[in-house]
């Protein structure tokens, strides 16, 4: 059996004041020392803990941690299950569940194994290679899950707090001369 | 017993409902506003104003049933409407229309409390001399019975009560008013502004002229205003009250009076004539939920539910005196559907500001006004067009989910500032056509049983050869502009652009002097019927290229003005 660290890594993704506002539910996580895989533990609200397990790690890939946060950090998969019930309609719902299946036979069929057993360079290898493949032939199933998950992460991602810590909900003025140095300046004192 | 009689009734609470409420509050009349759609409640629980772009439900996506549904059939996919936005756009699903299969008509609308007034893009701009003069000097459309000079005082009335933010330009095409403190310009702006005004005698880019406070007066100020914050959220609604609409402005003035009343909710199916007195009586009302009709009564009715509203109310009221709806013994009533269009959309990237930048959002564009009231050399059309336009704020390179790559390198690339881009879109001038027009369905219904709206309209060969010339034009003016990698989208000849898709639907009930072609005098008011009144979009004999807001408005506190007059002398 391999060593599971359980590290408990909650996921918070789109809390905020409003209740309307999607609410990612609290999930638990371990992850396998081996392959650095963040295994899900428990069920979302749409997709298994297997499927979450797969689709976290693929978001990961695609926008990894750097200097600046990356997908896990900024809860995307957690959001995007929400998602599943308030905003998908039921081709994408078929289409991410179908992706999670394509990917791992692709792994198989790869690797000879598992999506989740294999180590982070080859999961690194065969997303990469998905990516450029959905782009180079853009027809068939494989490619348009793909294409439509990847821009559904990209969305979520792009739209979160962490992506955008300068954004100001009320700016409280315009300036359209500015150079970087003054739009520095104004961010660090949050306001004109 | 709730009160079913009053001086005047509104029909509509929307841009134009929203002064007349005002006008007739503050002058002391029993004054009933009714609007169609739900009441909304300024800073209520509809605005999203104040949620950050990770606070909105579906990260602002609007949900995928939608498509499925067919719900908002003509309007899903634009920008504006959005998961924040969608409540105060109605469903064409729910609220059907009816058009030529080969024609398709948008009729975007926001049933609601201040209707469209929530949602409008609050550029602010005075129609020019020129502009009122056009059909009385090429022969289309009924000539105007009003002038410029007319409308000037009320457009000041105006101006200073809804606040305007705009620069004093001194352009004939766009005259200047009572305006606060200017938005800036970026600095690209600037640069082709510069350029521009260097190399033409007639062709300017001037800073937009938002509805939008920028130095409050003690008015807008005791009206629970504030300044802009420069957000952008315009369409969400502002708890600010920074832009102007009828929930921020003309129904709190009006309420304050204590001679308001407001019902919602109730849907004006016909206006009401007595054929003693030749009067309107008031109006009957379908209640939204129930169904049940019900009816009040009024000295004077003025309509203003939109142009084309207005119009399905005037043909549903038919009677024994006006068998093809109220007001219409011209046969007019209906007629002159216009809009203003998009014919070509032009990007350029603004090389040499790499080292600039920009800071919140500003709420308003770039404008290039009308230069071609008058035929140039080399050119076989009539009027003009002009150009809505922008390089508001400098993005990002962006991210990279429509195209390959993944992983840190491509999102290390999606930080990086991108080129300046400019922006402009044509708004041409459609000319006022007879043939163009709105009319009654002779069979389908609504879910309240009143008659579809049956829209008949399209440009013409005029439209096709100013959308030949504005390529031209917008593509040198970019150049000289100072823009290069310079993209054109032009509407294909033969494919038909889609009325109304500009949200600026006028006509159809227009002003004229001679009660043989027109509907309504110089007060707006009916020729048939004088204590009717159309002030909103309806009324409009031609539809420059200017957005049209600002003179409904004054048209409508001008109409408003007199008829009160009327009222006050006992004539009405």
């Amino acid at each position: 059996m391999k060593d599971l660290k359980i590290t408990r890594r909650v996921f918070l993704g789109g809390l905020g004041a409003s209740a309307i506002v999607v609410t990612a539910p609290v999930l638990a996580s371990v992850v396998n020392a081996d392959t650095g895989i963040q295994q899900v533990t428990k069920a979302g609200q749409f997709f298994t803990a297997n499927e979450l397990t797969v689709l976290v790690d693929v978001a990961e890939i695609m926008i990894p941690r750097t200097d600046t946060p990356g997908a896990t950090d900024v809860h995307v998969m957690p959001v995007l299950d929400a998602m599943m019930l308030t905003w998908a309609g039921d081709s994408t719902k078929s289409q991410f569940k179908a992706l999670v299946q394509q990917i791992e036979q692709l792994a198989k069929n790869s690797f000879e194994q598992e999506y989740i057993q294999l180590d982070q360079a080859s999961r690194n290898l065969l997303i990469s290679e998905l990516d450029k493949r959905a782009f180079a032939n853009t027809k068939t199933d494989l490619s348009e899950n793909y294409r439509e998950f990847k821009e559904l992460v990209f969305h979520i991602y792009y739209t979160s707090e962490e992506a955008n810590p300068d954004y100001k909900v009320i700016p409280g003025g315009y300036r359209g001369d500015i150079t970087k140095l003054e739009l520095i300046e104004i961010n660090k004192r949050g306001y004109l | 017993m709730k009160q079913s009689e009053f001086d005047v009734i509104v029909v509509g609470s929307g841009i134009t409902g929203g002064w007349a409420a005002k006008e007739f509050c503050e002058k002391g009349f029993n004054t009933l506003v009714i609007e169609r759609g739900r009441n909304v409640e300024h800073r209520g629980p509809e605005y999203t104003d104040m949620l950050a772009p990770w606070q909105i439900e579906n990260r602002d996506l609007i949900p995928e049933s939608f498509s499925e549904e067919g719900r908002y059939p003509h309007i899903l996919g634009k920008g504006y409407l959005r998961n924040s936005t969608k409540q105060f756009f109605t469903d064409e699903k729910e609220h059907p229309i009816s058009y030529p299969e080969d024609k398709p008509f948008m009729w975007v609308r926001g049933y609601q409390l201040g209707g469209r007034s929530l949602t409008w893009g609050r550029q602010v701009l005075r129609w020019s001399k020129k502009d009122f003069e056009s059909n009385a000097k090429d022969g289309h459309g009924v000539p105007w019975p009003i002038g410029y000079d007319d409308l000037a005082p009320w457009y000041d009335y105006v101006e200073s009560f809804i606040g305007v933010s705009a620069n004093k330009d001194g352009l004939d095409a766009v005259p200047d008013g009572v305006f606060q403190k200017p938005w800036e310009m970026s600095a690209p702006e600037k640069h082709i502004a510069s350029n521009l005004a260097k190399h033409y005698d007639d062709r300017r880019l001037i800073v937009g002229r938002a509805a939008n406070l920028t130095e409050p007066t003690q008015e807008q100020l005791e009206l629970g205003r504030g300044p802009c914050q420069a957000r952008s959220y315009c369409k969400k609604g502002c708890s600010f009250g920074g832009y102007f609409s009828s929930l921020s402005a003309t129904l709190p003035a009006a309420k304050r009076t204590g001679k308001l009343t407001l019902v919602t909710d109730s849907i004006v199916a016909t206006v009401d004539y007595d054929e003693q007195s030749g009067k309107a009586s008031g109006v009957t009302v379908i209640d939204a939920h129930t169904k049940e009709k019900r009816s009040y009564k009024a000295r004077v009715v003025f309509l203003c539910a939109s142009a084309l509203g207005s119009i399905q109310i005037l043909l549903n009221s038919k009677s024994k005196s006006f068998p093809n709806g109220i007001a219409n013994s011209s046969g007019t009533v209906g007629r002159y559907i216009m809009d203003h269009y998009t014919g070509v959309i032009a990007d350029g990237e603004v090389p040499g500001f790499e080292d600039k930048y920009n800071y919140g959002r500003r709420p308003i564009a770039t404008y290039i006004p009308n230069y071609r009231h008058e035929q140039h050399p080399g050119t076989d059309f009539i009027r003009g067009y002009g150009y809505q336009a922008t390089a508001t704020q400098r993005k990002n390179t962006g991210t990279t989910a429509k195209r390959v790559g993944i992983g840190a390198e491509v999102k290390a690339q999606a930080r990086q500032p991108a080129p300046w881009r400019f922006l402009a879109l044509m708004y041409g001038e459609m000319l006022p056509y007879y043939d163009n027009v709105a009319s009654l369905h002779p069979t389908k219904t609504d879910q309240w049983g009143i008659p579809l709206l049956h829209i008949d309209a399209t440009i013409k060969e005029n439209e096709r050869k100013q959308i030949r010339q504005a390529t031209k034009d917008i593509k040198e003016m970019l150049e000289i502009g100072g823009c290069t990698d310079i993209n054109l989208r032009v509407v294909p000849e033969t494919e038909h652009i889609k009325i109304g898709d500009r949200i600026h639907e006028m006509g159809g009930a227009c002003m004229g002097d001679d009660p043989n072609t027109s509907v309504l005098n110089k007060w707006a008011q009916a020729h048939d019927v004088q204590n009717l009144f159309v002030t909103d979009g309806a009324c409009m004999s031609s539809c420059a290229t200017q957005n049209p807001s600002l003179t409904y408005m004054a048209i409508t506190a001008r109409s408003a003005n007199y008829a009160a007059k009327l009222l006050e002398s006992g004539e009405l």
